[in-house]
């Protein structure tokens, strides 16, 4: 052994050796960490495509949490669909008779819950309108492809101007006033629902989480080491816009005008319909929007989708939102500096920003 | 040579070896696509070999194509079309999905760059 010190070194071998185990065992155990703990389920639930992801639970109890996940999802689809037969359109059904009802307890918790918000948005979210959605051919199981609904149609619907102001409460008793008022809460219930497996999640003994319901989520915990990283989706054409790392309890909404839409003569019709003109809303094409709370989330990007460019700042302060990112029809990124902070492109050439005051 | 000194090179031989898997075996390199039909178990693909998929979905059937290292829906009998704009996918983590048609992939991978995508 020419190249080795032919001079006994037992000792100082002996704690090279161990040296050596140590961090043989210390870099397993990082893998182990790293590639072992986490869990994903996709499935088909709630009209869409739901996505969970765990970290660090055992993979029996990751399994039982998934499947509880899924049955929820399937539940609460059940009672809150807008067109096919539900707690949802029962309740409708007796709204539009004017007299007082007991409303199912599923219904109920949305309308207590979304009559707040919607106060708050100062009307700019409201699930009352439902009949202008099913007008513009939105509470369908094949979407619409145009024309437009008849103008005066349309105008007839503002005019009666529904609202969630108009649906009574008085215990489990629910009453309306106008007759114009259909609810459908395809702005609300997603975040909702995610609220409540959320909840499940960790009466399950979840603690590290992504519920994912086609796109919109909160995550609770951590992957590991380090937080979630969550893109979000460039609003015209494929890839990433952005990412943001989330870690604790956030829950990340985007309302985008290329989600569920018809072209007609050129023009891009989408779902996000403002209860001011009964039109889709023009200005943004996608308001992204971070609060603790996924039904909270879900009600802003919506009402701050509609607000658009010029009145999403006073919309956001009203409801208390404290993270939001705007892209306008121009391709132009409109945040407050909150926001700014967290927010990280992933283009190639970043985009203009437009910083707000502060929320 | 003692023992403890062979029993320390193949231990350093061992590290070096796990740490590189570890460092430098191009976590993010996509190398398999799950795809999945309705709730059924998920089928995995090779993403080095090139092939069209066609999945039987209620609507009919959505026809993927992986190339080059790449996937995606070339067909889908959907009236948005969301699924086939969602154009090529490649990196760990990506995914598309025909709603109506019941019908996902995602681009599996060791440390995808993103946990989810928020659209």
């Amino acid at each position: 052994m020419p190249f080795l010190p032919r001079v006994p070194r037992r000792p100082a071998a002996r704690s090279l050796a161990r040296l050596g185990i140590g961090l043989l065992a210390l870099a397993l155990a990082a893998c182990d960490r790293s590639g072992g703990a986490v869990y994903q389920q996709q499935f088909f639930a709630f009209g869409t495509l739901v996505d969970v992801t765990i970290y660090g639970a055992d993979t029996a109890l990751a399994q039982k949490a998934t499947d509880a996940a899924e049955q929820d999802f399937h539940r609460m689809h059940r009672a809150w669909h807008a067109w096919h037969p539900s707690d949802l359109t029962r309740t409708n059904h007796r709204l539009a008779t004017g007299r007082a009802f007991k409303a199912p307890a599923s219904v109920l918790a949305l309308i207590r819950r979304s009559r707040v918000l919607a106060r708050r948005s100062d009307g700019l979210f409201d699930p009352a309108v439902g009949k202008l959605l099913a007008l513009w051919g939105f509470e369908s199981d094949t979407p619409p492809s145009g024309p437009p609904p008849d103008p005066a149609r349309i105008k007839a619907l503002v005019a009666a101007h529904p609202s969630m102001e108009d649906i009574e409460v008085r215990g489990d008793r629910v009453r309306c006033t106008n007759p114009a008022v259909q609810l459908d809460f395809g702005a609300f219930a997603k975040g909702y629902g995610v609220d409540q497996v959320i909840e499940h999640l960790r009466r399950l003994g979840i603690r590290n989480a992504i519920v994912d319901a086609g796109g919109d989520l909160r995550a609770i915990g951590r992957h590991g080491d380090r937080p979630w990283r969550i893109g979000i989706r460039a609003p015209r054409g494929p890839g990433v816009l952005a990412s943001v790392e989330v870690s604790g309890d956030q829950s990340v909404f985007t309302s985008g005008d290329y989600e569920r839409y018809f072209m007609y003569k050129g023009k891009r019709y989408h779902h996000i319909l403002d209860p001011r003109t009964g039109y889709p809303a023009r200005g943004a094409v996608s308001v992204t929007v971070i609060d603790p709370d996924a039904a909270v989330a879900d009600a802003a990007a919506t009402a701050l989708f509609v607000a658009g460019p010029k009145q999403w700042v006073t919309i956001a302060r009203r409801m208390g939102i404290h993270y939001v990112m705007l892209v306008d029809d121009q391709g132009t990124v409109h945040m407050n500096p909150a926001m700014a902070k967290r927010i990280h492109f992933e283009t190639d050439k970043a985009p203009k920003v437009v910083l707000s005051p502060s929320l | 040579m003692t023992r403890a000194d062979v029993l320390v090179v193949i231990l350093a031989a061992a590290l070096l070896a796990v740490l590189y898997a570890h460092f430098w075996s191009a976590p993010t390199l996509a190398a398999q696509v799950r795809v999945q039909e309705g709730n059924q178990p998920p089928r995995i693909y090779a993403l080095d070999q090139d092939r069209v998929i066609r999945v039987r979905g209620p609507l009919g059937d959505s026809v993927l194509r992986i190339r080059h290292g790449r996937v995606r829906f070339v067909s889908s009998p959907c009236r948005g079309k969301i699924c086939v704009h969602a154009g090529w996918l490649s990196h760990a983590g990506e995914a598309a999905a025909c709603v109506p048609n019941r019908v996902s992939v995602q681009v599996l991978g060791q440390d995808p760059r993103f946990d989810a995508i928020n659209s």
